[in-house]
């Protein structure tokens, strides 16, 4: 007998699979040769990698004066681009930390691809302050002191770029140990299950020498919980300490206090959308629509929705207190610069992505509607990308002097780097699922198996009773 | 599966494996049933091996917690104490001795604006503690890049359960474990050769 519970939509559906069929359905795309699909996305993320690197190399060799900014504009593309990968990186901790320790038990089937996201949109992030500093090998001095004839000259811990720099180094170092060590148990049941060779001896080194030794899960689930409650403070703390590179500042349009909660809440929101835009087009292309399933796209589609209207909540709240404050500065920025400026419709494009297009996700013919949810996905993060642009650019463009006021627009080189970014995103991303178990096997058969405990239950229920 | 391996000039290899006297299963509540009985009646478990974590194992065993957040809070003291000596030596007052710090004054503020040093004390005691449990827990398990497997048993990562038993231990009987194997629905015995 089966027993389907009226509140909770299955967590694996198609008729509860054995464990050895989850195994089998994810090890699939690590033993087949690569699909016509596959090397159609890989190609051509390659060449934009590699031509969006070359282009890295060409601007360090230059100098920063091949990039569109100027005195007035000092930031535009490049830290628009770090902000927008940063947030994309946290729907990835979101999912693995925050909706572990709530025991949302359907994060199971898109923890691990959502943290392979996570560490290589935060790479991706981490390349634009570095080659904006124009001189990359002075790296050293976010956290080393500056030597000099006088003695160390340290760097200062009050500000926020110094923080940020902490910040993203700690999240991206604990966002790799925390996606690895969950790897541990699915790279050995990957190294059990391979006929080859080579890769049994590669997957064996990988794999730490796993056993599956009770006494090892005993501890790991320990420390895999410790991981995650560090995870999900580290990850608000994360986007908090980015709002603040501008919070902290006096430019209007920057300077509110409702930046830290607001980024946060954007941050997820344009990476729960990034997970939904991977996630539609490799669980379709890998056979995985048992494992991740319609619910999980609908429960995101609920947290996109939920996001997105406290964007749009932020969105608002500026306004209000640009009004209330009374501030000529802040009421020239939000009501004349970003409404009617020459940015104006960079603002409008943000507002109908971010605030007016999510609300179809109400209802939930449409979360359930691929397509459609797919497309919205790229609605998002078109919005979320233009919603930094527009704090960073809008703000800047207009400042306290009219006579220094100057208009930005990006060259070809910032064009191509911010593709190369991309293009190093997608291609590791499908090295990843070529090479790496997608989906966190062992977690999977746990909920799995939580359908069959049930069953037993019930089963022993029923004997009692006859 | 193997006989013993201690064959002549093998006598080190010898000491540190063992045979173990194994029970596959393929639900994981027979798995438990039998964990529970094998303790309760006095049965040397050596380990159990299982795709993955079964809740409610450890009761079934009778093992205690683990003892590993206790180190990672130590970890998460030194990360603070390392990021507060950091700051403050290097913003406000140079005590360490031969490695100067350089107080400056920014913006006006204060040397010791402490407030302005919490992201930063947030930060180096997460990253400390989250490596350094990691670390402990793979030096303490023997866990590393290339490490041997201890136990390998077939099938254990992918959709079997198994209970292993110490022959060696206290209390062994064959017949009895093979009686209560059944009992439980076991599948197939093996004896493995393990290092312990």
């Amino acid at each position: 007998m089966s027993v389907t519970s009226h509140l909770r939509e299955p967590l694996v559906t198609g008729g509860n699979p054995k464990l050895a069929d989850i195994t089998d359905a994810v090890i699939k795309p690590m033993q087949s040769k690569p699909n016509k699909l596959w090397w159609l996305a890989f190609i051509p993320a390659a060449i934009l990698f590699v031509a969006g690197f070359t282009t890295m190399g060409y601007q360090i060799s230059e100098g920063i004066g091949t990039w569109g900014l100027n005195k007035t504009v000092g930031w535009g593309w490049d830290i628009t681009n770090f902000v927008w990968w940063v947030g994309i990186g946290h729907a990835g901790t979101a999912i693995s930390a925050i909706l572990f320790l709530f025991r949302q038990r359907w994060r199971t089937a898109i923890n691990r691809s959502a943290e392979a996201m996570t560490i290589l949109a935060v790479i991706c992030a981490a390349i634009f302050p570095v080659i904006h500093m124009g001189r990359p090998w002075f790296g050293w001095w976010w956290f080393a002191p500056l030597p000099n004839m006088r003695g160390p000259l340290w760097v200062n811990f009050r500000s926020p770029l110094l923080w940020d720099f902490f910040a993203i180094s700690t999240y991206f170092s604990i966002s790799c140990v925390f996606w690895y060590f969950g790897l541990l148990p699915d790279i050995a049941t990957f190294r059990d299950r391979t006929n080859k060779k080579v890769k049994k001896i590669i997957y064996g080194v990988l794999s730490f020498g796993w056993s599956g030794s009770n006494r090892d899960w005993s501890h790991y689930e320990i420390v895999y919980g410790i991981l995650a409650g560090l995870a999900a403070p580290l990850v608000l703390s994360v986007h908090t300490i980015v709002s603040m590179d501008f919070a902290t500042s006096v430019i209007p349009g920057w300077h509110t206090t409702i930046f830290p909660p607001y980024f946060v809440a954007g941050a997820l929101f344009s990476g729960f959308a990034m997970v939904m835009t991977l996630l539609i087009i490799s669980r379709k292309t890998q056979n995985m629509e048992h494992l991740i399933t319609i619910n999980h796209i609908d429960n995101m589609a609920k947290v996109v929705l939920a996001t997105g209207m406290l964007v749009g909540l932020a969105y608002f709240t500026e306004f209000l207190i640009g009004w209330y404050s009374g501030s000529n500065y802040e009421g020239f920025i939000f009501f004349s610069s970003r409404m009617k400026g020459p940015y104006a419709w960079a603002y409008w494009i943000m507002i109908s992505c971010n605030v007016i297009s999510p609300q179809i996700f109400w209802f939930r013919r449409f979360r359930r509607n691929l397509p459609l949810v797919f497309v919205m996905t790229i609605f998002v993060n078109i919005g979320m990308w233009f919603e930094r642009f527009v704090i960073i650019v809008t703000s800047l463009n207009r400042d306290y002097l009219p006579s220094s006021w100057s208009m930005y627009s990006p060259t070809w080189v910032e064009m191509l780097e911010y593709g190369g970014t991309l293009g190093f995103f997608f291609t590791f991303y499908l090295l990843f699922v070529r090479f790496l178990p997608s989906i966190a096997i062992a977690e999977v058969k746990s909920v799995a198996a939580y359908a069959q405990r049930e069953e037993h239950a019930a089963s022993i229920e029923e004997a009692q009773h006859v | 599966m193997s006989s013993a391996v201690a064959t002549h000039g093998h006598e080190e290899i010898a000491k540190q494996t063992r045979e173990l006297f194994v029970g596959i299963f393929t639900e994981e509540h027979q798995l438990m049933s039998v964990a529970k009985d094998a303790t309760d009646n006095g049965h040397p478990v050596h380990d159990c091996y299982t795709p993955y974590p079964v809740h409610g194992l450890d009761d079934a065993l009778g093992w205690k917690r683990s003892w590993i957040p206790y180190a990672s809070f130590c970890f998460g003291l030194f990360g603070l104490s390392l990021a507060v000596g950091l700051q403050v030596h290097s913003q406000y007052v140079d005590f360490v001795p031969f490695w100067r710090g350089w107080p400056i004054i920014i913006g006006g503020k204060p040397f010791l604006s402490w407030p302005a040093f919490i992201p930063v004390f947030f930060e180096l005691t997460v990253l400390c503690t989250g490596h350094l449990t990691v670390l402990t827990y793979l030096i303490y398990r023997r866990l590393y890049p290339g490490a041997k497997v201890k136990v390998h048993i077939d099938g254990v990562t992918d959709d079997r359960f198994a209970i292993a038993l110490d022959p060696e231990g206290e209390g062994f009987d064959e017949d009895q474990a093979r009686a209560l194997f059944a009992k439980h629905g076991c599948t197939e015995i093996l004896t493995v050769e393990g290092r312990v």
